[in-house]
């Protein structure tokens, strides 16, 4: 190798060896052997969902993730540990991000695209950091949020491709990048105050520039 | 009257011997001219007979006064010696008669005028100045006059010395070829050379006559009039001199000019006294032709130039012509009240038809089709955002492949629902524009006749179904009906006929027609 990194302008060069193609690291390999882990802490609300969809969560994590996941009753936490054969390091997050996803709110069929797209993120924000707001001001904005019968959160999801999960004062978004932004501004402007027709006409050109 | 006479003529004699310097000083000389002065103005006392003085009263009176007196007296003087000057040139015979009147008068006067003739007088300043202005007023248009007469006079002097003399005589010469040509030709010549000679005479007379008043009325006579001195002892000397010789100025000139044209005229006819009337019209012709030539050789008048700048037309001589512009602009409307009314007319008949020049918005152009403007779904959606990605992701990749999303379905059902309704509406035009389906089958196909297709309304037969022409006879080159063949050509199908016929049947052999008539029955039975 030396003597190749030596190089004469006019001087007969050694042939260089081959590159050699190396396959990638197994995440087992890639700690030396050592397993990793994570942790998806689950909040008490989600307890009684989790029970339920317990098989759905586990089957696509195990089988196709090919990460070993188990909960521990006693802290009251989803464990994640990749296995020998676990073919690629992300798998372990991405399993963890789906858990996560699942503990924040999100249905399973949504959120188990995150495990089949990369590209995909979960965005969080509270309505204060948006504007302060107080009592009833909050709960009118929470409400100008779903609308009625929750149809205009279903819209904003519709219309941008992505999953919206109100809890309480918590907004959380699912989806593709820009889509994440779109969505995040048209929150933002209900909570802001501004009426739901107006955000509907602007989704409606937005939409539209998206679908091109 | 003798006596004042003479004390005038005295007084003016000793005026004139008096040394100029000393009427500038006061001096005992004032009386004299006062003298003087009164003799003159008696003597003008009768032409004017208006004067409300019988004499020029000096006494006592100082220069100012006396000049008022004088005035008075002149002012009325002058503007009657113009009537008369003009009557004079409108009528010269009455110079004539007048003209002896003068001579005789002044005649008279002259003999004694001719000692006072040609010395000049001072008088007291102001009296000085007095009288100059007077006979300057009374002078005023004759001193034009004269001096024209002085040059003409000059210049007809110098011409007159090569040519005339004791014997010959110009004016003399002119005369006579007037007299001969008025004969020849008719008065017409005569007149008009008689009417400016007289005329010109008739100045001159006047002219004449005005300075012999002048000499019989002032005597007085400055350095600056000091020609005329010359002239008038001339005029003394020969008397009649100036009434033959009245025109003298420019009448030369023409006098000239006519001795040849006369000289030329009278060679041209000789003897001959009264012209053809042939010969009149030629002559008034080549007079003609003169002019015309005599036009086309002086300069053009401005308007005939062409391209005239200003400078080379005298000016404001535009204003005078009427030039033609070309006016791009349409001039404005002359608004009159036929105008307004007509204009009302048409609008109150516009409102009654209620027919408005609107502007009428442009119909936009058309767009291309409306983008599919997605519907915003207020439901929950049924599929997951994990679908959701997968189908969009399909269609990027196998558009084909991908499942018909729920507006495609629509379409679909439009669609089908569209062919529907246009079967429909082509049974109803029994299908006449509709090509029928492709349906790839035999079928044999009748040459329908067309009416019968239109008579009766068979629901699904269309006329695609008749023959095509090519289908019923597909001939080439030029046909021609049975009764439009010539008899070569007739000739020559039989024998094509023929010659078909008899290549078929050589093919084939011909049937004998069966026998009927037997002539041995047994060889019938036998060949049975």
């Amino acid at each position: 190798m030396a003597e190749s990194t030596q190089m004469e302008v006019e001087s007969v060069e050694p042939p260089l060896p081959i590159k050699p193609t190396f396959k990638p690291l197994k995440a087992h390999e890639m700690s030396d052997g050592k397993v990793q882990f994570r942790k998806v802490a689950v909040p008490p609300n989600r307890y009684t969902p989790l029970k339920k969809a317990w098989l759905d969560i586990y089957t696509p994590v195990y089988d196709q993730m090919k990460v070993d996941i188990r909960m521990n009753l006693k802290s009251r936490k989803v464990e994640l540990k990749t296995r020998a054969d676990t073919p690629d390091v992300s798998n372990l997050q991405k399993s963890a991000d789906f858990v996560h996803a699942f503990m924040l709110g999100f249905d399973i069929p949504d959120a188990i695209s995150l495990l089949r797209m990369d590209e995909l993120y979960v965005e969080s924000f509270e309505i204060k950091d948006v504007k302060t707001l107080r009592g009833e001001h909050l709960s009118r904005a929470i409400g100008r949020l779903s609308g009625k019968g929750g149809k205009t959160k279903f819209a904003i999801e519709n219309s941008t491709k992505t999953r919206i999960v109100i809890a309480d004062t918590r907004i959380h978004i699912l989806g593709a990048f820009t889509s994440i932004k779109v969505a995040r501004s048209s929150l933002c402007s209900l909570i802001m105050g501004s009426p739901a027709g107006k955000v509907y006409s602007k989704l409606r050109s937005v939409t539209a520039r998206l679908a091109e | 009257m003798a006596t004042i006479r003479e004390s005038g003529l005295e007084a003016l004699k000793e005026l004139k011997t008096t040394e100029p310097p000393v009427f500038l000083a006061p001096s005992p000389i004032s009386e004299v001219v006062r003298v003087a002065l009164q003799y003159l103005f008696t003597k003008l006392k009768p032409f004017n007979p208006k004067s409300p003085f019988d004499e020029l009263l000096v006494d006592g009176f100082d220069a100012e006064q006396i000049w008022q007196q004088l005035d008075m007296q002149s002012q009325p003087l002058l503007s009657s010696l113009r009537q008369e000057v003009k009557r004079f040139a409108k009528n010269p015979e009455e110079i004539r008669n007048l003209g002896n009147l003068a001579l005789k008068v002044s005649n008279g006067d002259d003999l004694d005028g001719m000692d006072m003739g040609g010395f000049d007088s001072d008088d007291d300043d102001d009296d000085l100045e007095a009288n100059e202005s007077e006979e300057e007023e009374e002078e005023s248009e004759e001193e034009e006059e004269e001096q024209k007469e002085e040059a003409e006079e000059k210049e007809e002097e110098e011409v007159n010395d090569g040519i005339e003399d004791k014997f010959f005589k110009i004016k003399d010469l002119e005369e006579f070829l007037e007299e001969g040509e008025a004969e020849e030709y008719g008065t017409d010549r005569k007149n008009k050379k008689g009417v400016s000679k007289g005329k010109k005479q008739n100045l001159s007379d006047d002219e004449e006559k005005d300075e012999d008043d002048e000499d019989e009325e002032e005597d007085e006579e400055f350095g600056a009039f000091a020609d005329d001195d010359n002239e008038e002892a001339e005029k003394l000397g020969k008397a009649r001199y100036a009434d033959f010789f009245g025109g003298k100025k420019s009448e030369t000139k023409m006098t000239l000019k006519d001795v040849i044209e006369d000289e030329d005229a009278g060679n041209g006819n000789h003897g001959i006294e009264k012209l053809s009337t042939h010969e009149k019209e030629q002559l008034k012709l080549q007079s003609k032709i003169e002019q015309m030539e005599k036009a086309n050789l002086d300069p053009k008048h401005w308007t005939m130039q062409g391209e005239i700048t200003a400078t080379k037309r005298p000016t404001n001589s535009a204003l005078e012509v009427d030039l033609d512009f070309e006016h791009n602009a349409r001039p404005a409307p002359v608004i009159t009240e036929e105008v307004t009314a007509s204009l009302e007319d048409l609008i109150k008949s516009r409102i009654i038809e209620a027919r408005f020049d609107d502007v009428q918005r442009a119909p936009s152009l058309p767009t291309n089709s409306k983008r599919e403007v997605k519907e915003l779904d207020d439901n929950k959606s049924k599929k997951g955002l994990a679908a959701v990605y997968e189908d969009e992701y399909v269609q990027k990749a196998n558009p084909a492949f991908a499942p018909a999303t729920f507006s495609d379905e629509l379409k679909k059902e439009a669609s089908v629902l569209f062919k529907k309704l246009c079967l429909k509406l082509d049974a109803l035009s029994h299908f006449h524009f509709t090509p029928k389906p492709v349906i790839e089958e035999m079928s044999i196909q009748t040459n329908v006749p067309a009416i019968a297709m239109e008579e009766v309304a068979p629901v699904a037969v269309s006329d695609a179904a008749m023959l095509a022409p090519e289908e019923i006879f597909s001939g080439k080159g030029n046909i021609k009906d049975e009764s439009e063949l010539t008899q070569d050509e007739r000739k020559r199908r039989r024998a094509k006929k023929k010659r078909k016929f008899k290549a078929e049947s050589a093919n084939q052999p011909v049937k004998k027609a069966r026998d009927t008539t037997t002539e041995n029955p047994k060889t019938v039975s036998e060949e049975r």
